[in-house]
């Protein structure tokens, strides 16, 4: 019993949404090897960083922008049917979304070549990702039926979710360009482990009055469900190989795809720069183990209709069975396992940042490149500005708007304060904190804090962390 | 460090460390019910004058039909409740009687509905039957595999209605509440 309300908890908070988390605090953390990740034109001063293996970059979050897990199962001795009637079957609508996604490096590295002056990065990764629209209609049908609707449409393309698992190998260039401009790029090759996708369904049912009966059922259907991986996942726990499988599809075993990220930050005058990222501008290649389920049709029936004249001759023919074949070849259901691309969900980021207070890090020697240039970043005691967040969604594009404040103490510590606007919520305030003792990083990152006082009745929590060795060089 | 640096370290640690939570009962999903009606048609039988009028017997019309929709096991399993809606339009120039027998897979009779319909012109007649809680038995839905339907002639068999197209017609549709959940 307890193992049912955690899979409806999984599904909740898991089956929610399919979307990349927008990492704020992260982005352009510039102390931090892992931001590079999220603009691989960041500037960097790092003359090599080895990340701790697994424990590199782990990073995660649940949203569900129009419920919380509190509104349902607190123990308010409240009915939870009526909670959900409320909230759930009454309150929500197809534009609000439960989504998840979970991210750990396997490994992650970098160094600067010596030669080129440019700075180089590679790793790899696992990705999880879940997205489910709230299928408005589909509730409806489930919880009331289609009793006493005459004539009220029950929208199929309510149905709008996607999920995949990937593992992504990557490798990008950074390089100062001049004293205002630093370019990055990152090629990423994507090994896809599953995939599940159910986003342009059309059609609808309806019950009208009938033209023989009383009523008459219409089901009109354009649908399309499809997934990739899970076959051979589920043969393999059969036999016993679940690990063996999902490891050899995480390494090219799998479907496969390329992508790339692209940034650069460019500095408006000495102390004030823009940033931008392009991620995951990228597709995958769904070829093996592949099964697409559609339904595509439509049909109207008013039940058994027996016209006794015109169907004397063959009044002892199967009726029912008749019904049933006739629904079956109007709206035939039919498996294929045809090849299928996805595009991963494009991210984009900008920022304007402008830094005030003392400079640090200054009795630091400069890493300088043969071509005379200096890899060192002034860094400034403070910095200040704002953030731009867009993904692409099934239902269009989503965006979040956050406002930073970050204050360096020495070499030792840095904290990041932000505070974002999304449609998750409007007081998502975060915190990220970069500890540096020699050459041991350590980095911690929450958002929407506020709702740490009661994180069951939050409708966003994110968290990243991550554990690295890093070193700027020798001081000459 | 100093104490600024070190109360900001220990105050962010303290804040991710010391997440609250109000107390959840996750329990409650086992009381959540998931119960919807649907409402479809089932059947519909039209019988034309000018076949009631070729039959010399009273009974002039009897049929079976195979109808396995209440069998399907997704919906006996999960059937609560269930109320048929019956329409009835005799437009012929004679009384009539229909009988709708619910039969099981091995033809034994599981119970009847019967209809008297008086001559045209006459007025609809509806009937709507119960089935589970203060209505008949539920098992009668779940084991009836065939329908069998016997018409009668309590009148003649030679005049014609003066309504155009005369005919008997038994119309009907169902609403079933399941249990989802």
């Amino acid at each position: 019993m307890r193992i049912r309300y955690y899979i409806f908890l999984l599904l909740v908070l898991f089956c929610a949404s399919l979307s990349a988390q927008n990492k704020q605090v992260l982005y352009d953390f510039n102390d931090i090897p892992q931001a590079l990740m999220v603009n691989p034109g960041m500037e960097t001063d790092f003359q090599w960083y080895a990340g701790v293996p697994l424990l590199s970059g782990i990073s995660g979050y649940a949203g569900t922008n129009g419920i919380t897990v509190n509104d349902i199962f607190a123990d308010d001795g409240l009915d939870i049917n009526d909670k959900v009637r409320g909230l759930m079957i009454n309150g929500l609508t197809t534009r609000d979304e439960f989504s998840q996604a979970l991210k750990v490096d396997l490994f992650n590295g970098g160094f600067r070549s010596p030669y080129s002056n440019i700075f180089y990065s590679f790793g790899a990764y696992l990705e999880m990702a879940n997205i489910l629209y709230w299928p408005k209609d589909y509730i409806i049908l489930a919880f009331d039926g289609n009793a006493n609707q005459l004539n009220t449409r029950f929208n199929l393309g309510d149905l709008k979710t996607r999920g995949s698992t990937v593992a992504v190998y990557h490798f990008g260039i950074n390089k100062k360009i001049n004293k205002k401009l630093t370019a990055g790029a990152r090629a990423k090759l994507y090994s896809g482990i599953t995939d599940f996708n159910s986003t342009n369904n059309k059609g609808y049912l309806v019950n009208n009055e009938g033209q023989n009966n009383t009523i008459a059922t219409t089901l009109s259907a354009d649908m399309q469900f499809r997934n990739s991986g899970f076959g051979a996942l589920s043969t393999a726990e059969d036999q016993g190989t679940l690990a063996n499988t999902f490891v050899k599809r995480a390494i090219f075993g799998g479907d496969l795809g390329l992508g790339m990220d692209l940034g650069f930050t460019y500095h408006l005058n000495e102390r004030t720069a823009i940033t931008g990222s392009v991620l995951d501008l990228g597709f995958i290649y769904h070829s093996g183990n592949v099964y697409k389920y559609n339904l595509k049709g439509n049909a109207t029936i008013e039940g058994i209709q027996i016209n006794v004249l015109q169907e004397l001759a063959d009044l002892n023919r199967d009726f029912w069975q008749d019904l049933v074949d006739d629904v079956e070849e109007l709206i035939p259901f039919e498996t294929t396992n045809s090849a299928y691309v996805t595009f991963r969900p494009t991210k984009l980021n900008a920022s304007i940042r402008h830094d005030f207070g003392a400079p640090i890090g200054s009795e630091e020697a400069c890493d300088c490149g043969t071509d005379g240039s200096n890899n060192r970043t002034v860094k400034y005691r403070n910095g200040i500005g704002g953030q731009l967040f867009a993904i692409n969604r099934p239902r269009g594009p989503q965006v979040a708007l956050t406002g930073f404040y970050l204050r360096r103490f020495g070499r030792f510590m840095t904290i990041k304060g932000t505070y974002t606007i999304d449609k998750f919520s409007s007081t998502n305030v975060g915190v990220g904190i970069n500890l540096q003792a020699g050459p041991v990083n350590f980095y911690l990152m929450g958002d929407n804090l506020l709702s740490y006082q009661n994180i069951a009745a939050s409708n966003y929590a994110s968290f990243q962390l991550g554990l690295n060795i890093i070193s700027w060089g020798k001081k000459k | 460090m100093n104490r600024l640096q070190q109360s900001l370290l220990l105050s962010i640690l303290t804040l991710f460390i010391f997440a609250c939570s109000e107390k959840q009962d996750f329990s409650q999903y086992d009381d959540l019910s998931i119960t919807p009606s649907v409402e479809t048609s089932i059947f519909f039988v039209k019988v034309q004058e000018l076949l009631i009028n070729s039959a010399t017997d009273i009974s002039f019309f009897t049929q079976d039909f195979n109808f396995d929709a209440f069998e399907e096991v997704f919906f006996a399993d999960r059937l609560l409740e269930g109320l048929i809606s019956y329409e009835l339009e005799n437009t012929t120039s004679k009384p009539i009687q229909i009988e709708l027998q619910f039969l099981d897979e091995n033809d034994v009779l599981l119970d009847s509905e019967v209809f008297t319909l008086d001559a045209a012109p006459t007025a609809l007649l509806t009937r709507e039957v119960a089935y589970g809680n203060s209505g008949k038995s539920l098992d009668i839905l779940r084991s009836t595999s065939k329908v069998r339907l016997n018409a009668s002639n309590f009148g003649d068999n030679i005049s014609v209605s003066g309504i155009p197209g005369a005919s008997v017609q038994l119309r009907s549709s169902a609403q079933f509440m399941l249990r989802l959940k």
